[in-house]
């Protein structure tokens, strides 16, 4: 009850702080001379959260920096160790990064392919039948990662030939008589991370129709009209009329996917921590920082994760900022 | 415009680097996690523990009463996650004031940080040495200092098998590992798998087998071996290490010889493992695990009901060694010099009749460390007989595993027996893999 109370005072007291804090600045800034009180205002304005941004976001961004350059304990300094160290385990390359960079190829494409395609169908349909496909395609979106990954796992879950199969995949098998299949294990050809993928998608494809097919009813009805009037094919008019208009949707979709799919840990961490060849940079970093107690790896695992997410973050910035000059 | 955007942006990142650069984490500092002085006396003491289900109940009905009548109020953490949870809370210097440590490999990993308080001090050491069952007071030492003591013990070299089923078919309890290889090749030319087998732990997937390891290791190179081979002294790739390999291979991995086959054990949860073994028509004879097999959740409620007659249990063969294994949960104190923590601890450890509760009519996966625990409180004759056993070794050993470095004993070590039983990777790229993992003295 006293917890309850004092988070309620600490809401309070932040809520009017800030308040009280924006007022007295206005009230300060106000009594400057005209030309100063334009000048300064948006820096009083923008200034204290740029200072909380940089405080939470920044600094502890910097800090792994460094982290990532000292031991395990970040007690003294080793220089690139922890990077040669990382890079020179075949585990870790074959296995950890080779595995995100197959995430990173397939969920999104996939999941743009999926949302586009039901996107499209979906907008010829009845609007009833429209807004119920639509529903049920949306509906894992909001099931948790971790409650997705332990509904799969009854999916792909084998027990013992000749006991009664609890996993939906090999109950089926078992109804035309074929042996259980050990699906988490399959890692020829990194079949069973294929298979976790299969999670994301389905839990990220409804994000991926609604923004689509937004963007699809959003095409103007006279270009698709010329099109037709000029005697286009539908795929004529899909490929050329219709995905160049939403082309910038589309990269959205592609970019946010992208970037869940590089931190994605929940999935993996629940199905098989990385074991049978599964491991992700995520899981990695988990089980670096928390079972192996390394900072130093972890810090270093995160600063490559950052490298690698830069570039495409700065390509969307480009191109939102691309867009609203077209605008 | 651009450049000069990105020179001040470079220029900010630089400034924050030199700032918070070089100044990385002291590493020592005495204070305790509560960061409470000498002196105090906490109206509510905390204590984070690793068990769940049946045990955490069990655990509360011991100490709750005690509690009550000494006016301490006990807040308990229970961390489905324990490594987890304690890692990430004594780095934030939240830590508890007590925790029960089921890895003395953990603890010893974080008092690297020197946030846990020696008990040797603290404690009646000279009573728990006569009292304590040998071998499980130094798991936790470091540096000569005790660090931690254990509550509880969970006795580790015993195989179960279907009482009946084993009778009716005429087999032996066997008294050597060869008697026990021979054992296992009978019951497969008889028609039935011998061993039923589960590793599937969710996160922490693959300590069973670890356990088979030690085990072999233990019977068959002698507890001076196992003991360098914790440390690091031995590698796994020495010869005798391979050895418990080569064994477990033979046992568990060979076609025909486990429940459900080699790779579906991986897959099959340690908890359940045995229940095919009291199917109508067995599914399997032997299973080796922990006392803890004959709590609820574990064997069916069926076969609990009359467990004295369904069950049976014979310690794990001997090979040229006779030596035994064992886990626990091993309470470590962060709080310093506070009265009631001290009491509490007190409680834990030194009282032999603590956990009489927790061991119950109810029989929830409770042994006492204490030799002069009343054996009459144990719930049936299964884990009487178990607790005698263990009361009357001589030599015994902690859980391996558990003992070495997180890092090799929480992680690598698991995953390599994941990875070998499954038949992902071969004995000699698992044995080096792990080899590899160990952290370099």
């Amino acid at each position: 009850m006293l917890k309850v109370i004092n988070a309620l005072l600490a809401i309070l007291s932040g809520v009017l702080g800030s308040l009280l804090l924006y007022y007295v600045l206005n009230k300060v800034v106000e009594r400057l001379p005209n030309k100063w009180e334009d000048r300064v205002k948006p820096y009083v304005f923008a200034g204290p959260a740029v200072i909380l941004v940089g405080f939470f976001l920044i600094y502890p961004a910097v800090r792994t920096i460094v982290f990532s350059f000292a031991n395990s304990d970040s007690t003294a300094f080793i220089g690139i160790e922890n990077y040669t160290d990382l890079l020179g385990a075949s585990d870790f390359v074959t296995g950890t990064l080779f595995n995100t960079l197959l995430w990173m190829i397939v969920v999104p494409a996939i999941t743009v392919a999926f949302g586009l395609a039901v996107a499209v169908l979906a907008d010829r349909l009845q609007p009833r039948a429209e807004k119920l496909t639509k529903s049920i395609i949306f509906l894992p979106m909001a099931i948790s990662l971790v409650g997705a990954a332990t509904i799969w796992k009854f999916v792909y879950a084998a027990s013992p030939e000749g006991t009664g199969q609890v996993g939906l995949l090999n109950g089926i098998l078992a109804g035309f008589g074929v042996a259980p299949v050990a699906w988490l294990q399959l890692s020829q050809a990194h079949a069973n991370s294929l298979l976790l993928m299969v999670i994301m998608i389905w839990s990220q494809v409804g994000f991926s129709m609604v923004l689509l097919s937004a963007a699809i009813k959003g095409v103007p009805e006279d270009t698709i009209e010329a099109g037709r009037i000029d005697g286009a094919t539908e795929k004529r008019i899909f490929f050329n009329i219709v995905v160049p208009q939403i082309w910038p949707t589309v990269i959205t979709v592609f970019i946010t996917v992208l970037i869940g799919v590089m931190k994605v840990f929940d999935v993996v961490y629940v199905m098989t921590n990385g074991n049978f060849n599964t491991d992700v940079i995520g899981v990695r970093f988990f089980n670096e920082l928390f079972t192996n107690g390394n900072n130093g790896y972890a810090a270093a695992i995160v600063v490559m994760l950052m490298l690698a997410i830069v570039p495409v973050m700065v390509y969307q910035v480009r191109q939102y900022r691309r867009q609203e000059a077209l605008r | 415009m651009r450049g000069m955007a990105f020179t001040k942006a470079t220029a900010a990142g630089a400034g924050v680097a030199l700032l918070t650069s070089g100044c990385l984490s002291s590493g020592s500092s005495n204070d305790a996690g509560g960061g409470s002085s000498a002196g105090t006396a906490k109206s509510e003491v905390s204590i984070m523990f690793g068990f769940g289900g049946d045990q955490t109940q069990g655990f509360k009905d011991s100490l709750e009463p005690w509690a009550k009548t000494n006016n301490i109020k006990i807040k308990y953490i229970q961390a489905a996650s324990f490594d987890t949870l304690i890692r990430s809370s004594v780095a934030g210097n939240n830590a508890p004031d007590i925790a029960l440590f089921p890895q003395p490999g953990l603890l010893k990993d974080i008092q690297k940080q020197k946030k846990l308080q020696p008990l040797d001090d603290v404690l009646d050491m000279k009573k728990l040495e006569s009292s304590i069952v040998p071998g499980l007071l130094d798991a936790a030492a470091v540096d000569g200092k005790r660090y931690g003591v254990p509550v509880s013990m969970n006795f580790k070299s015993l195989v179960f098998y279907n009482k009946p089923a084993f009778t009716a078919a005429g087999y032996t309890v066997p008294k050597t590992i060869d008697e026990l290889v021979a054992l296992t090749d009978k019951i497969k030319a008889d028609g039935t798998t011998p061993w039923c087998v589960g590793l599937e732990s969710g996160p922490a997937t693959g300590w069973p087998g670890t356990d088979w390891i030690e085990e072999l290791v233990l019977k068959q190179s002698g507890p001076e071996v196992y003991d360098k081979w914790v440390n690091g002294e031995v590698k796994f790739s020495d010869p005798q290490i391979k050895a418990a390999f080569d064994t477990y291979s033979k046992l568990i991995l060979t076609p025909g010889n486990t429940f459900g086959g080699a790779k579906s054990i991986v897959s099959t949860a340690f908890g359940t493992a045995a229940n095919p073994m009291f199917t109508s028509k067995p599914g399997c004879f032997l299973h080796k695990q922990g006392n803890f097999v004959t709590q609820k959740g574990f064997l069916s409620e069926a076969i609990r009901a009359k467990i004295d007659t369904n069950l049976g249990v014979f310690p794990f063969p001997k090979g040229k060694f006779d030596t035994v294994e064992t886990g626990g949960d091993l309470a470590a104190m962060f709080t310093k010099g506070d009265s009631n923590v001290t009491k509490v601890i007190k409680e834990l450890t030194e009282n032999p009749a603590f956990g009489a509760a927790w061991a119950g009519p109810a029989d929830r996966g409770f042994i006492s460390p204490h030799k002069d625990f009343d054996v009459s409180k144990y719930g049936n004759e299964v884990t009487r007989s178990i607790a005698r056993n263990a009361y009357s070794a001589t030599g015994i050993r902690f859980d391996g595993s558990d003992s070495m470095p997180a890092k090799v004993g929480a992680g690598s070590f698991w995953k390599g027996m994941v990875a070998y039983s499954s038949g992902q990777q071969d004995q000699d790229a698992t044995l080096k893999a792990i080899e590899e993992s160990f952290p370099k003295k």
